[in-house]
């Protein structure tokens, strides 16, 4: 079937991809800047053509752990916020991860810490990559740069949920979110009608009872979990790291750059090599799994690495680990809800490592 | 030539405050709020209307359509 070409922002773009993957159900709390998902599935009402339900929760709280009931009777669901939103969803979501459920979570960040502003930032990346909420877990993170990405990871998202039962953080930013853009929309999907045999979904004879729950009070046995849990997540960054290369082949100085920032990158590429300087861009489409290999490789042959965050520097650590030592990285980040220009990136590169 | 006056309107609950149309406005007219809407962005609003020439331009570049122009023949 043909894709069906729009005009979008990237909030509406998820909540209609959402409904195309034949998503079961969405509880949220609208929050700016990513309001637009709630009100689009409103205004849609797919309960009428899909089925999906779609539901606004009293808090955030209240729609996370929704999420976990649906998600433990083997349903896609969904919930959507922002950075303070999120923050309330951290507890559920350890609980999600600690009960090894499916789920997607949409965060489209904006400016930190506490209440902040409602301008985009990824100061998000700590939170959504190293944990967030208590324990030892990790989300699968996507980070689109893109409307037309917002809209196909919500598939991709599921697709891997399901896949490693592990909650899918979609990690984008009040720019994406707020962007209009054309989107090519995948058909329809009917929502599938059958549930995994994990779900609770009711006992038959034929099988012992199904439990959904993270708690477990004999430490040997949650030991046991927790290496589970650690072979997942190896699992998970041996085959599902994605990342996009921009001119990097011949390149001297390597920015590494995800959502916004990546595309404003491609643009300071641009501009420097106009003026001589060879630069790329590599830009992890994956946050979680990250790059590391790749990044380890291309260190090898360049001069340093410039992290462009819109935060005060948070995966320049994740390259500096990554690059081991080989070269100079250094991070250059604009915070609070501003988005650095292409120009300011390159002068920050000519200061940081040309420097005549 | 008749000269034209020019009216805008801003849909100010759907403004997102990118400011694109203020950059856009050849005469100034379009300034962004000190209040917000209720999603709490700084929404744009005709700070100086006499100016206003009708051109569009702040309608077409609009990434929202939250602008209407009215133009009038004095």
């Amino acid at each position: 079937m043909e894709k069906e070409l729009r005009l979008m922002k990237g909030n509406e773009a998820v909540a209609e991809a959402a409904i195309r993957a034949g998503v079961d159900g969405y509880f949220g709390y609208p929050i700016t800047p990513q309001t637009e998902i709630i009100e689009y599935l409103f205004e849609a009402n797919p309960a009428e053509t899909t089925g999906m339900v779609v539901l606004q929760a009293e808090s955030e709280v209240a729609a996370i752990n929704m999420v976990y009931g649906g998600a433990g009777c083997g349903k896609k669901v969904m919930t959507s916020s922002s950075s303070p939103g999120i923050s309330l969803k951290q507890e559920g979501i350890s609980y999600i991860a600690g009960a090894e459920l499916p789920c997607l979570i949409v965060n489209v960040v904006r400016g930190g810490p506490g209440l902040g502003t409602i301008q985009p930032a990824q100061s998000d990346y700590f939170q959504s990559t190293k944990g967030g909420g208590h324990g030892d877990y990790h989300l699968i993170v996507l980070a689109p740069a893109s409307v037309q990405e917002m809209a196909d990871f919500v598939g991709l998202s599921f697709e891997l949920a399901f896949k490693y039962r592990n909650p899918v953080m979609m990690l984008s930013d009040g720019a994406i979110g707020q962007m209009m853009e054309k989107v090519y929309l995948s058909p329809h999907v009917e929502r599938s009608k059958t549930v995994p045999e994990w779900a609770t979904s009711g006992k038959p004879k034929s099988r012992q009872r199904n439990i959904i729950t993270s708690l477990d009070l004999d430490s040997n046995r949650q030991e046991l979990f927790n290496r589970k849990l650690l072979a997942k997540y190896d699992e998970i960054r041996e085959k599902e790291v994605r990342f996009e290369e921009f001119q990097c082949e011949d390149a001297e100085y390597i920015l590494v750059a995800y959502g916004t920032s990546a595309r404003v990158c491609q643009k300071s590429v641009q501009l420097a090599r106009e003026q001589g300087i060879k630069a790329g861009l590599l830009r992890p489409i994956t946050l979680f799994p990250f790059p590391t290999k790749r990044i380890n490789e291309l260190a090898g042959k360049v001069k340093g690495m410039l992290s462009v965050e819109m935060s005060s520097g948070q995966m320049v650590e994740d390259v500096m680990l990554a690059v081991n030592g080989k070269v100079p990285v250094y991070h250059f980040g604009r915070m609070g809800g501003i988005v650095t220009t292409p120009e300011e990136v390159v002068e920050n590169l000519k200061f940081k490592f040309i420097k005549d | 030539m008749a000269k034209i006056r020019g009216s805008i309107v801003v849909n100010v609950e759907k403004c997102k405050g990118c400011e694109v149309c203020m950059v856009s406005c050849p005469t100034g007219t379009i300034a962004m709020a000190k209040e917000v809407n209720g999603k709490g962005y700084n929404y744009a609003f005709p700070a100086n209307p006499e100016l206003c020439i009708g051109c569009a331009n702040c309608a077409m570049v609009c990434p929202d359509g939250v602008i209407t122009v009215y133009k009038t023949k004095i």
